[in-house]
């Protein structure tokens, strides 16, 4: 598994039992966790074909300020409920009320497991949509002519994603800014992370050329400038800055590519760990090969002293 | 923290994998405890083995050859190849196909292969569940008699490998005991008592005293749910039945067999009212033909393996009462009482109806006759005061560990029972030898 999944699992696969034409409705009640803290809630609160699958995203509020909502509407429209206590958003599916083809039955499962990434779309949509505004507005004037706004770009928006990471998405008129702000707290993990991102910036110097620009450094960008909670203490936030061209934010490529940079974090945390999982493959290795080698060097069996039944021992005359 | 995450307990067994977080009532993913790589199946030991099952001898170490030796392990790779496999239902459909080889880490209930299991648990973790090791506390099981030096190298992968937040080792007995307390027949959630855990290789039967296996005292029983499936298959067979596969044997296991009080009256009954008391199953084949299969008298004979061995096998010839029975005689006289008094059931073969109350039964002559017997001894000069039997059945059976694991999971205070990483970061592996019990006297 190179890539993680964009959609969770247990909701896809609950749902593909629970389509299929045979299936008898059972009650469900599960609170299952995703990534990056987000929890959702799997239950049948009133009958057993109503399935009820609530959110709940940190960064809610925000994602709300970013168009989350039209997101969401657009995606999942009819199946929108008002959110159950605790949660923030919530969609019900009627099993008795389904699609009537396997193709459309297919897409809710997929568009109902894609929850959360869908949620978290709506600043990137928004921002690549205001790309595009710029884009067709800086094609009016040289770079020279430019007014203000149009070559600094939009403003920043920023997801507080996690309790101390941030996701900071800025568009401008020839590309799309994300800038990731990562904490490691383990010394080992640090060091692996900065192995990762050094073959991350250089891969396009190498074969490449097409994927977008990555560069990383320990104090915030200059795109973050004025940005509040930021925090002071240099060294413990690392930036990991995404360049997105205008080649990854034409229409067809976008979904692929916010789905992409969402898995960011997971996919990288998910790397490192399966790294030191294939180290300490090696290192158990390695020492299965010293113990061999530990084994098979034992001494030469000593000459023990010989008796003789009387007590009495044999010397060799020298 | 108002919005703490629930923890996530997994309890890897030899034949599946029960994931989920605590604080549900079932567990989100069941899948075997199976992972398929690159490469022919190996023997599943340490070195990468040959097929025979004797690690491969090779003439050098691989060290020597600079890692170009002729095994399919790892450290001779570059690639991506440590991140090309699968676990679960997909390793095993994987590995019909070719190109790939089955390997299941757990043997006998304990983790055998180190590097499989490590690349199972990081993708149970990262695909299935999708959490931040970081943000979530773990409850693992571990088999009782599990040596502490698997505990410790569980605890390194755990902690080094995926940086758990925190992490608790429970055995499963003591997870399938609390599971139990859900049964209206518990009034006092004690740690005390008999498991007899049936999955389906094994039966163990496990005395727990206050929460610590008697480990002494722990006997098993080569008969589980793959001997009653071979049992209803062999009797399917001999009475030639259209199809006799193993899945259908084990469908018709799993949906019409019960325990019966008696067998001679349970076939007299058979051929009284043989209406309704025989049964067709309908099997459908994958290429879309369908057949019937008569389902006549293995319906109660087969889990009567369990009490009657000698109609399955030659070799175990114990029944299952006598066994529960011998283990709490040969526990400590002081805890004997409250290990008749609680016997909890636990694994998918202990879920035939009526199981629970013919093994009480049985279980109560044996306790009643012997002291009867005593009594006669003493000339009937004093009177006991009879033993009380109890045998507790109740609904989370099927994953009894797991299920007690997540009752566990969730209360207030598992986080405090749990060693942080901090704490493994200041004094390293053994720190795990120690648990403070859960669910023990003093905890809700």
């Amino acid at each position: 598994m190179l890539l993680l999944d964009y959609q969770n699992v247990l909701i896809e696969s609950l749902l593909r039992d629970r389509f299929a034409p045979d299936a008898t409705p059972s009650s469900i009640d599960q609170v299952v966790s995703d990534f990056d803290n987000v929890t959702f809630h799997i239950s049948t609160p009133n009958t057993k074909t109503q399935i009820l699958v609530s959110i709940r995203l940190k960064c809610y509020p925000e994602l709300l300020q970013y168009g989350a909502q039209a997101v969401l509407e657009r995606e999942y429209g009819a199946y929108i409920v008002q959110p159950e206590a605790g949660y923030d958003f919530s969609v019900q599916v009627d099993l008795e009320k389904l699609p009537a083809s396997q193709e459309e039955r297919d897409d809710l499962i997929r568009r109902v497991s894609l929850l959360k990434r869908n949620a978290m779309a709506a600043p990137f949509e928004q921002a690549f949509d205001e790309y595009t505004a710029l884009h067709e507005e800086a094609s009016h004037y040289t770079s020279e002519s430019a007014p203000q706004g149009v070559k600094e770009g939009g403003a920043v928006r920023a997801i507080h994603y996690r309790e101390e990471e941030a996701i900071f998405i800025k568009a401008s008129h020839d590309r799309v800014t994300v800038i990731f702000s990562t904490v490691f707290r383990e010394e080992t993990d640090r060091i692996f992370a900065k192995v990762f991102l050094q073959e991350f910036a250089d891969a396009r110097r190498r074969a490449i050329q097409n994927a977008p620009q990555v560069l990383f450094r320990n104090d915030p960008p200059l795109e973050l400038q004025g940005q509040t909670g930021l925090p002071k203490v240099k060294g413990e936030m690392s930036y990991i800055t995404f360049v997105l061209f205008p080649r990854h934010l034409t229409p067809q490529r976008r979904e692929e590519v916010i789905s992409h940079i969402q898995t960011f974090r997971d996919y990288f945390h998910y790397h490192i760990k399966a790294s030191k999982a294939y180290i300490h493959s090696r290192m158990r290795r390695r020492t299965a090969d010293f113990l061999q080698v530990l084994r098979r060097a034992r001494p030469e069996a000593e000459e023990k002293e010989r008796k003789t039944a009387s007590g009495r021992t044999f010397r060799v005359q020298g | 923290m108002a919005n703490q995450t629930p923890a996530v307990v997994m309890d890897n067994g030899t034949g599946y994998s029960k994931l989920g977080f605590a604080g549900n009532d079932s567990p989100s993913f069941v899948f075997p405890t199976a992972i398929a790589t690159k490469g022919p199946a190996g023997s599943g030991g340490a070195g990468g083995g040959s097929g025979s099952g004797r690690p491969a001898v090779a003439n050098k170490p691989t060290f020597l050859t600079g890692g170009a030796g002729p095994t399919g392990h790892l450290s001779g790779k570059r690639g991506t190849e440590d991140l090309d496999f699968f676990i679960g239902d997909e390793a095993l459909s994987a590995a019909a196909g070719p190109g790939y080889g089955i390997h299941y880490p757990i043997r006998h209930g304990q983790i055998e292969n180190w590097d499989h299991m490590e690349r199972f648990w990081s993708n149970s973790i990262f695909k299935y569940l999708r959490v931040e090791p970081e943000d979530h506390y773990f409850l693992l099981t571990e088999p009782p008699l599990n040596p502490p030096e698997n505990r410790e190298n569980t605890a390194e992968i755990m902690f080094e490998s995926f940086n758990c937040a925190g992490l608790y080792i429970a055995v499963q007995a003591v997870l399938a005991l609390a599971a139990s307390w859900t049964s209206s027949k518990v009034q006092d959630r004690s740690l005390t008592g008999t498991v007899i855990d049936s999955g389906e290789g094994v039966t163990h039967v496990i005395p727990v005293a206050e929460g610590y296996v008697i480990g002494s005292s722990i006997k098993s029983i080569p008969i589980a749910g793959r001997d009653i499936t071979y049992f209803v298959q062999s009797l399917l067979r001999d009475r030639g039945e259209p199809d006799s596969s193993l899945k259908t044997a084990e469908r018709i296991k799993e949906e019409f067999c019960y325990v019966c009080p008696d067998i001679v009256k349970e076939f007299a009954r058979f051929d009284k009212e043989s209406d309704d008391r025989f049964r067709k199953y309908d099997v459908k084949f994958p290429n879309g033909k369908t057949t019937t299969v008569d389902v006549g008298y293995e319906r109660f004979l087969a889990p009567e393996i369990f009490f009657n061995p000698e109609i399955y096998s030659s070799d175990f010839l114990t029944p299952l009462p006598t066994i529960v029975d011998t283990v709490i005689q040969t526990s400590p006289i002081d805890v004997r009482r409250g290990l008749y008094k609680n016997i909890v059931l636990s694994g998918g073969s202990t879920l035939y109806k009526d199981f629970g109350r013919r093994l009480q039964r049985d279980i109560r002559h044996l306790v009643d006759a012997r002291i009867k017997a005593s009594e006669a001894r003493a000339g009937n000069a004093a009177k006991s005061g009879g033993l009380d039997v109890q045998v507790i059945t109740h609904k989370r059976q099927r994953h009894g560990p797991w299920f007690g694991g997540s009752l566990l999971g969730q209360t207030p205070e598992f986080r405090s029972y749990c060693h942080t990483k901090a704490e493994y970061d200041e004094i390293g592996p053994s720190i795990v030898r120690r648990f403070a019990l859960l669910g023990g006297p003093g905890s809700t």
